[in-house]
Protein backbone atom coordinates (compact mmCIF):
# COMPACT_ATOMS: atom_id res chain seq x y z
CA UNK A 1 0.00 0.00 0.00
CA UNK A 2 2.87 2.71 0.87
CA UNK A 3 4.74 1.16 -2.81
CA UNK A 4 1.04 2.15 -4.12
CA UNK A 5 0.96 5.46 -2.78
CA UNK A 6 4.59 6.61 -3.13
CA UNK A 7 4.22 5.43 -6.63
CA UNK A 8 1.19 7.63 -7.15
CA UNK A 9 2.74 10.82 -5.43
CA UNK A 10 6.40 10.61 -7.17
CA UNK A 11 4.93 9.65 -10.12
CA UNK A 12 3.59 13.34 -10.42
CA UNK A 13 5.80 16.11 -12.40
CA UNK A 14 7.16 13.85 -14.53
CA UNK A 15 6.67 12.90 -18.33
CA UNK A 16 5.43 9.83 -18.95
CA UNK A 17 7.53 7.44 -20.50
CA UNK A 18 7.36 7.18 -24.20
CA UNK A 19 8.63 4.79 -27.27
CA UNK A 20 11.01 6.74 -29.92
CA UNK A 21 9.72 6.45 -33.72
CA UNK A 22 11.06 2.69 -35.10
CA UNK A 23 14.64 3.12 -36.41
CA UNK A 24 15.54 3.25 -39.63
CA UNK A 25 17.56 0.44 -42.05
CA UNK A 26 21.54 0.20 -40.32
CA UNK A 27 22.84 2.90 -42.51
CA UNK A 28 20.47 5.33 -42.14
CA UNK A 29 20.18 4.84 -38.42
CA UNK A 30 23.35 4.59 -38.08
CA UNK A 31 23.77 8.21 -39.34
CA UNK A 32 20.51 9.41 -37.16
CA UNK A 33 22.83 8.74 -33.87
CA UNK A 34 25.73 9.85 -35.60
CA UNK A 35 23.92 12.69 -35.89
CA UNK A 36 22.13 12.97 -32.53
CA UNK A 37 25.53 12.65 -30.62
CA UNK A 38 26.43 16.20 -32.09
CA UNK A 39 23.25 17.66 -30.59
CA UNK A 40 22.11 18.64 -27.37
CA UNK A 41 19.06 17.81 -25.47
CA UNK A 42 17.03 21.01 -24.43
CA UNK A 43 15.88 19.75 -20.96
CA UNK A 44 18.94 18.02 -19.80
CA UNK A 45 22.91 19.12 -18.72
CA UNK A 46 25.07 18.84 -21.15
CA UNK A 47 23.69 15.70 -22.96
CA UNK A 48 23.33 14.71 -26.28
CA UNK A 49 19.61 13.27 -27.84
CA UNK A 50 21.44 10.17 -28.61
CA UNK A 51 22.63 9.51 -25.09
CA UNK A 52 19.48 11.39 -23.06
CA UNK A 53 16.76 9.21 -21.97
CA UNK A 54 14.47 12.41 -21.62
CA UNK A 55 11.50 12.10 -23.54
CA UNK A 56 11.95 15.21 -24.97
CA UNK A 57 15.58 14.01 -26.47
CA UNK A 58 13.41 11.49 -28.00
CA UNK A 59 11.48 13.78 -29.78
CA UNK A 60 14.15 15.63 -30.89
CA UNK A 61 15.97 12.63 -32.26
CA UNK A 62 12.61 11.31 -34.16
CA UNK A 63 13.06 14.77 -35.56
CA UNK A 64 16.44 13.78 -36.67
CA UNK A 65 14.76 10.38 -38.07
CA UNK A 66 12.36 12.00 -39.73
CA UNK A 67 14.65 14.44 -41.46
CA UNK A 68 17.31 11.60 -42.32
CA UNK A 69 14.38 9.87 -44.29
CA UNK A 70 13.47 12.71 -45.77
CA UNK A 71 17.39 12.80 -47.07
CA UNK A 72 18.45 16.20 -45.81
CA UNK A 73 22.00 16.17 -45.70
CA UNK A 74 23.72 16.20 -42.11
CA UNK A 75 24.61 19.92 -42.10
CA UNK A 76 20.62 20.65 -43.13
CA UNK A 77 19.49 18.27 -39.81
CA UNK A 78 22.14 20.98 -38.17
CA UNK A 79 21.04 24.30 -39.58
CA UNK A 80 17.38 23.28 -38.56
CA UNK A 81 18.19 22.86 -34.47
CA UNK A 82 20.58 25.45 -34.71
CA UNK A 83 17.85 27.72 -36.06
CA UNK A 84 15.54 27.22 -33.26
CA UNK A 85 18.34 26.69 -30.07
CA UNK A 86 21.18 28.87 -31.60
CA UNK A 87 24.86 27.48 -31.58
CA UNK A 88 23.92 26.28 -27.66
CA UNK A 89 22.33 23.51 -29.90
CA UNK A 90 26.01 21.63 -30.93
CA UNK A 91 27.49 19.67 -28.55
CA UNK A 92 30.81 21.00 -30.11
CA UNK A 93 30.48 24.99 -31.06
CA UNK A 94 31.39 25.97 -34.23
CA UNK A 95 35.22 26.53 -34.98
CA UNK A 96 34.46 30.71 -36.82
CA UNK A 97 33.96 34.00 -35.39
CA UNK A 98 34.25 34.43 -31.64
CA UNK A 99 34.10 31.08 -30.70
CA UNK A 100 37.26 30.42 -33.07
CA UNK A 101 38.77 33.13 -30.46
CA UNK A 102 38.22 31.14 -27.49
CA UNK A 103 39.36 27.78 -29.25
CA UNK A 104 42.60 29.47 -30.28
CA UNK A 105 42.87 31.78 -26.83
CA UNK A 106 44.48 29.20 -24.29
CA UNK A 107 46.97 27.73 -26.89
CA UNK A 108 47.59 31.29 -28.34
CA UNK A 109 48.72 32.17 -23.87
CA UNK A 110 50.09 29.05 -23.59
CA UNK A 111 52.95 29.75 -26.74
CA UNK A 112 53.67 33.38 -25.89
CA UNK A 113 53.91 32.37 -21.98
CA UNK A 114 56.54 29.81 -22.80
CA UNK A 115 57.98 32.19 -25.63
CA UNK A 116 58.25 35.04 -22.41
CA UNK A 117 59.90 32.72 -20.38
CA UNK A 118 62.27 31.59 -22.52
CA UNK A 119 63.40 34.58 -23.66
CA UNK A 120 63.65 35.30 -19.82
CA UNK A 121 65.69 32.68 -19.25
CA UNK A 122 68.20 33.10 -21.29
CA UNK A 123 71.29 33.90 -20.38
CA UNK A 124 73.12 36.94 -22.58
CA UNK A 125 76.46 35.81 -24.39
CA UNK A 126 79.76 36.34 -22.97
CA UNK A 127 81.00 39.25 -24.29
CA UNK A 128 84.14 38.47 -26.63
CA UNK A 129 87.58 39.99 -24.71
CA UNK A 130 88.99 43.10 -26.36
CA UNK A 131 92.75 44.11 -26.27
CA UNK A 132 92.12 47.29 -27.98
CA UNK A 133 91.60 50.38 -25.54
CA UNK A 134 88.43 52.23 -25.00
CA UNK A 135 88.03 54.99 -27.57
CA UNK A 136 86.94 57.43 -25.15
CA UNK A 137 88.56 57.39 -21.68
CA UNK A 138 88.21 59.32 -18.61
CA UNK A 139 90.32 62.76 -18.78
CA UNK A 140 91.30 61.87 -15.29
CA UNK A 141 92.09 58.48 -15.59
CA UNK A 142 93.95 58.82 -18.70
CA UNK A 143 95.68 61.89 -16.50
CA UNK A 144 96.32 58.96 -13.82
CA UNK A 145 97.68 56.88 -16.73
CA UNK A 146 100.01 59.32 -17.84
CA UNK A 147 101.44 60.05 -14.25
CA UNK A 148 102.29 56.24 -13.61
CA UNK A 149 103.99 55.79 -17.02
CA UNK A 150 106.50 58.70 -16.18
CA UNK B 1 61.22 45.31 -28.61
CA UNK B 2 60.43 41.14 -29.03
CA UNK B 3 59.53 41.45 -25.33
CA UNK B 4 56.82 44.10 -25.83
CA UNK B 5 55.70 42.36 -28.90
CA UNK B 6 54.83 39.56 -27.14
CA UNK B 7 53.38 41.48 -23.90
CA UNK B 8 51.01 42.87 -25.83
CA UNK B 9 50.10 40.02 -27.97
CA UNK B 10 49.43 38.30 -24.05
CA UNK B 11 47.63 41.57 -23.41
CA UNK B 12 45.36 41.26 -26.34
CA UNK B 13 44.59 38.13 -25.75
CA UNK B 14 43.95 37.82 -22.14
CA UNK B 15 41.15 41.20 -22.70
CA UNK B 16 39.53 39.37 -25.34
CA UNK B 17 39.18 35.96 -23.12
CA UNK B 18 37.61 38.74 -19.63
CA UNK B 19 35.74 40.33 -22.62
CA UNK B 20 34.15 37.29 -23.75
CA UNK B 21 33.50 35.88 -20.08
CA UNK B 22 32.27 39.62 -19.07
CA UNK B 23 29.94 39.44 -21.45
CA UNK B 24 28.18 35.98 -20.26
CA UNK B 25 28.16 37.47 -16.51
CA UNK B 26 24.32 37.47 -15.87
CA UNK B 27 23.26 35.18 -17.84
CA UNK B 28 21.88 31.61 -16.85
CA UNK B 29 24.19 29.26 -18.55
CA UNK B 30 21.30 26.88 -18.31
CA UNK B 31 18.86 28.97 -19.92
CA UNK B 32 17.79 27.76 -23.47
CA UNK B 33 18.36 30.25 -26.15
CA UNK B 34 15.01 31.15 -27.95
CA UNK B 35 15.87 31.66 -31.90
CA UNK B 36 12.52 31.71 -33.00
CA UNK B 37 11.37 35.24 -32.34
CA UNK B 38 10.42 37.33 -35.46
CA UNK B 39 10.36 33.85 -37.44
CA UNK B 40 7.06 32.44 -39.13
CA UNK B 41 5.58 30.07 -36.99
CA UNK B 42 5.26 26.55 -37.79
CA UNK B 43 1.87 25.79 -39.19
CA UNK B 44 0.44 22.65 -38.04
CA UNK B 45 -2.70 20.53 -38.39
CA UNK B 46 -3.72 18.16 -35.51
CA UNK B 47 -6.69 16.09 -33.62
CA UNK B 48 -8.59 18.15 -31.04
CA UNK B 49 -8.89 16.72 -27.90
CA UNK B 50 -12.01 18.71 -26.54
CA UNK B 51 -14.06 17.97 -29.32
CA UNK B 52 -14.06 16.32 -33.12
CA UNK B 53 -11.84 17.70 -36.09
CA UNK B 54 -8.68 19.23 -36.23
CA UNK B 55 -6.75 22.51 -35.36
CA UNK B 56 -4.71 24.02 -38.64
CA UNK B 57 -2.56 27.08 -37.40
CA UNK B 58 -3.05 28.27 -41.05
CA UNK B 59 -6.51 29.26 -40.79
CA UNK B 60 -5.91 31.56 -38.48
CA UNK B 61 -3.43 33.59 -39.98
CA UNK B 62 -4.45 37.19 -40.03
CA UNK B 63 -5.41 36.45 -36.62
CA UNK B 64 -3.43 36.99 -33.04
CA UNK B 65 -2.45 33.61 -31.98
CA UNK B 66 -1.78 32.31 -28.34
CA UNK B 67 -0.49 28.97 -28.31
CA UNK B 68 -0.11 27.60 -24.78
CA UNK B 69 2.39 23.93 -23.99
CA UNK B 70 1.20 22.17 -21.78
CA UNK B 71 1.11 18.74 -20.17
CA UNK B 72 -1.26 17.40 -17.18
CA UNK B 73 1.71 15.99 -15.14
CA UNK B 74 3.12 19.80 -14.81
CA UNK B 75 2.00 21.45 -11.59
CA UNK B 76 2.69 25.06 -12.82
CA UNK B 77 0.37 24.24 -15.84
CA UNK B 78 -2.50 23.55 -13.51
CA UNK B 79 -1.80 26.40 -11.66
CA UNK B 80 -1.67 29.19 -14.75
CA UNK B 81 -5.04 27.17 -16.42
CA UNK B 82 -7.41 29.64 -14.64
CA UNK B 83 -5.83 32.54 -15.89
CA UNK B 84 -5.80 31.25 -19.60
CA UNK B 85 -9.35 30.18 -19.34
CA UNK B 86 -10.05 33.97 -17.97
CA UNK B 87 -7.89 35.08 -20.75
CA UNK B 88 -9.46 33.33 -23.85
CA UNK B 89 -13.11 34.91 -22.76
CA UNK B 90 -12.05 38.32 -22.44
CA UNK B 91 -9.87 38.22 -25.48
CA UNK B 92 -12.75 36.53 -27.20
CA UNK B 93 -12.48 38.10 -30.49
CA UNK B 94 -9.61 39.31 -30.28
CA UNK B 95 -7.01 36.85 -30.21
CA UNK B 96 -7.63 32.88 -30.81
CA UNK B 97 -5.77 30.99 -27.93
CA UNK B 98 -4.94 26.96 -28.60
CA UNK B 99 -3.68 24.46 -25.85
CA UNK B 100 -0.90 21.50 -27.31
CA UNK B 101 -0.81 19.13 -24.89
CA UNK B 102 2.85 17.23 -25.26
CA UNK B 103 4.96 14.71 -23.44
CA UNK B 104 1.99 13.24 -22.29
CA UNK B 105 -0.67 10.68 -23.17
CA UNK B 106 -3.91 11.05 -25.09
CA UNK B 107 -5.61 9.09 -22.16
CA UNK B 108 -3.93 11.09 -19.18
CA UNK B 109 -5.18 14.50 -21.31
CA UNK B 110 -8.56 13.65 -21.94
CA UNK B 111 -10.02 12.46 -18.39
CA UNK B 112 -7.96 15.86 -17.39
CA UNK B 113 -10.18 17.72 -19.76
CA UNK B 114 -13.20 15.66 -18.88
CA UNK B 115 -12.51 17.20 -15.49
CA UNK B 116 -11.74 20.57 -15.90
CA UNK B 117 -13.64 21.59 -19.26
CA UNK B 118 -11.71 23.30 -21.31
CA UNK B 119 -12.40 27.25 -22.23
CA UNK B 120 -10.63 27.11 -25.53
CA UNK B 121 -9.45 24.39 -28.06
CA UNK B 122 -6.92 21.91 -26.70
CA UNK B 123 -5.21 19.45 -29.26
CA UNK B 124 -2.63 16.89 -28.65
CA UNK B 125 0.70 16.55 -30.01
CA UNK B 126 1.54 12.64 -29.72
CA UNK B 127 5.16 12.85 -30.82
CA UNK B 128 5.95 16.13 -29.70
CA UNK B 129 7.00 17.13 -33.15
CA UNK B 130 5.37 20.25 -33.21
CA UNK B 131 6.92 21.12 -29.66
CA UNK B 132 10.37 20.70 -31.23
CA UNK B 133 9.16 22.83 -34.46
CA UNK B 134 8.43 25.48 -31.55
CA UNK B 135 11.77 24.44 -30.07
CA UNK B 136 9.77 24.30 -26.73
CA UNK B 137 12.33 23.38 -23.82
CA UNK B 138 9.85 23.45 -21.10
CA UNK B 139 6.99 23.73 -19.90
CA UNK B 140 4.75 25.66 -19.56
CA UNK B 141 5.31 27.64 -22.23
CA UNK B 142 3.26 30.09 -24.10
CA UNK B 143 3.52 31.48 -27.84
CA UNK B 144 2.48 35.10 -29.00
CA UNK B 145 2.19 34.94 -32.54
CA UNK B 146 1.14 38.13 -34.92
CA UNK B 147 -1.50 38.41 -36.95
CA UNK B 148 1.17 38.28 -39.91
CA UNK B 149 1.78 34.90 -38.41
CA UNK B 150 5.33 35.75 -36.94
CA UNK B 151 6.54 34.51 -33.59
CA UNK B 152 6.41 37.51 -31.58
CA UNK B 153 7.37 36.36 -28.07
CA UNK B 154 7.55 33.00 -25.70
CA UNK B 155 6.64 33.30 -21.80
CA UNK B 156 8.30 30.50 -20.25
CA UNK B 157 6.81 31.24 -16.43
CA UNK B 158 2.93 30.13 -15.54
CA UNK B 159 1.03 33.15 -15.54
CA UNK B 160 0.06 33.58 -12.22
CA UNK B 161 -2.77 36.81 -12.40
CA UNK B 162 -4.87 38.48 -15.20
CA UNK B 163 -2.40 41.53 -15.37
CA UNK B 164 1.12 39.26 -15.58
CA UNK B 165 -1.39 37.99 -18.68
CA UNK B 166 -2.34 41.21 -20.34
CA UNK B 167 1.35 42.94 -20.15
CA UNK B 168 2.20 39.54 -22.57
CA UNK B 169 -0.33 39.87 -25.18
CA UNK B 170 -0.32 43.36 -26.04
CA UNK B 171 2.31 43.24 -28.42
CA UNK B 172 0.60 41.10 -30.43
CA UNK B 173 -3.14 42.95 -30.16
CA UNK B 174 -1.51 46.11 -32.36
Amino acid sequence: MIALVLSLVLSQGYAPARQGQDPLDHDREMRVQAIGKQLRCAVCQGVSIADSPASMARAQLDKVRELVAEGKSEQEIYDYFVERYGEWALMEPKKTGVTLGLWLAPVLLLVLGVLLIISSTKKPAPAAPTTEAPAAEDDYLAKVRADLEK
Amino acid sequence: MKRIVAVIAALSVVLFVVYVMASGFGNDPHAVPFMMKGKPAPLFSIKRLDQEGTINLKDYLGQPVVLNFWATWCGPCKMEQPVLDWAANAYRGKAVFIGIVFEDTEQNTRSFLQQTGAAYPQVFDPKSTVAVDYAVSGVPETYFINRQGIIVKKYIYPFGSPDEFNDQIREILE
